[in-house]
């Protein structure tokens, strides 16, 4: 019995010990737009803590309204009846399921003059505010700078 | 920054401390219950009901019903009295009926969601549903605490009941010959494998439950002989493996599901050697 209970408490440990930091690299890069200011900084987190922090943003915005977010996404936009949605787009880790928030770049900017190219990898730092369209509530970016691009 | 930074970074979010607690229960529940499930032959019925949860699912879906929940557990737990107690009397037996649910309700599942669901992102949802994606880190305080209350009610019966259930599932013949209502106790296992079904649907999705269910058990068995002693190992295993998985997933950005279940492989793999070691130092 004794080796019996030696041999599960060496399993345990070999269990345990099984390296936590595996899996996908991070992209955690510094640049212009800095993380001082950084309230929600989704740019540090893996991607199923980033999937999981804004389906958390989107489900209860107003926990977050008026803090300064940072992310990091592919540029997607939806071309509404009046205006252009822009958006940064992320996928979860079984790459099956994707969260994205809107932004509104500050500026009097013109699409897609100004702004990257569809699918490329973007840094995007916002206010993040909500706002009604018809009978929904939607979250968006405002004031808000691309701080890493592709173009 | 390095992993020991990225968790504690990680422990400020609360939806990270719900999905360990969540993940810890239930796979001490899904543990307990593998060992009756192994032994009585009924291995795959994790995959079974789960899938039939996955139709009821759908069926919530369709209905636009905001709380899935009460009709998804209903809908399990009818099934899976159905395939445990009637499942030796029955004209489909055993394993034909376990593959006929699975399979009938996976395909009605998606086919009406195919039809009715009004969700802009259906593959998102049916994927998150079969492989449990990140479902386990998207928990509201209501679900936590529904899990909580449902563990505790598992792990009492369980606990409380011991000795019956013990008696059901090694010889259910000398168990009604000695007195026990054998149907009862069945009936018991049954609707607590169903309850345990839909809550591990949140942790791993519906098509690994059965790793779930199955892999600590058959890992206990490879070192222990006893009943007792395959339990307590195979329930100390199931939380462990969970935990670290957990970890892992959120710290290496991997799927929760089946990062879990590949440390209840590893763990399978490592238990298997101790089995093979042991075996040869009696010999």
């Amino acid at each position: 019995m004794k080796r019996r209970i030696c041999a599960i408490v060496m399993m345990i440990l070999f269990v345990m010990m099984f390296p936590v930091s595996c899996g996908k690299k991070q992209s955690n890069q510094n640049n212009s737009g800095g993380t001082s200011e950084i309230d929600v900084d989704l740019t540090v987190l893996s991607s199923t803590m980033v999937y999981s922090e804004v389906y958390n943003m989107m489900m209860n915005p107003k926990k977050y309204i008026g803090k300064t977010v940072k992310m990091n996404g592919a540029y997607a936009i939806y071309e509404g009846e009046n205006r252009i949605y822009h958006a940064c787009l992320i996928a979860d880790a079984t790459a099956c399921c994707s969260q994205g928030i809107e932004f509104q770049l500050s500026g009097s900017l013109k699409y897609p003059d100004d702004y990257p190219e569809i699918g490329s990898d973007i840094t995007v730092i916002g206010t993040f505010d909500t706002y009604m369209e018809g009978e929904c509530e939607f979250c968006q970016l405002i004031d808000a700078v691309i701080v890493e691009d592709n173009f | 920054m390095n992993g020991w930074e990225k968790l504690i970074l990680y422990f400020q979010y609360p939806f990270v401390r719900y999905a360990l607690i969540v993940g810890v229960l239930i796979a001490l529940c899904s543990s307990l219950l593998g060992v009756t499930l192994v032994l009585k032959r009924f291995s795959f019925i994790g995959d079974g009901l789960s899938h039939v949860a996955f139709g009821a699912m759908a069926i919530a879906a369709v209905f636009g019903m905001t709380n899935e929940m009460p009709l998804v557990l209903v809908v399990t737990i009818v099934s899976a009295v159905l395939l445990l107690r009637t499942g030796q009397n029955a004209k489909i037996k055993g394993d034909a009926a376990v593959a006929m649910i699975s399979v009938g309700a996976l395909a009605i599942g998606y086919l009406l969601m195919n039809l009715f669901a009004k969700s802009s992102n259906l593959s998102g949802d049916v994927c998150s549903t079969l492989f449990g994606s990140t479902s386990i880190l998207t928990l509201t305080q209501t679900e936590v605490w529904l899990c909580v209350l449902l563990s505790v009610v598992v792990t009492a019966i369980f606990v409380l009941f011991y000795h019956k259930i013990f008696a059901v599932t090694f010889d259910e013949g000398f168990a009604k010959a000695t007195g026990t209502n054998a149907g009862l106790y069945n009936l018991m296992i049954a609707v607590v494998v169903a309850v345990v079904i839909v809550l591990a649907m949140n942790l791993v999705g519906s098509l690994l439950i059965s790793a779930l269910v199955i892999f600590p058990a058959l890992s206990a068995m490879r070192v222990f002989k006893s009943f007792r002693a395959v339990t307590i190992c195979s329930a100390v295993l199931s939380v462990c493996c969970a935990f670290v998985g957990i970890l892992i997933s959120i710290v290496g950005g991997t799927p929760v599901g089946s990062t879990i279940v590949a440390v209840d492989i590893a763990a399978f793999g490592g238990f298997s050697g101790a089995g093979i070691i042991l075996g040869g130092m009696k010999k």
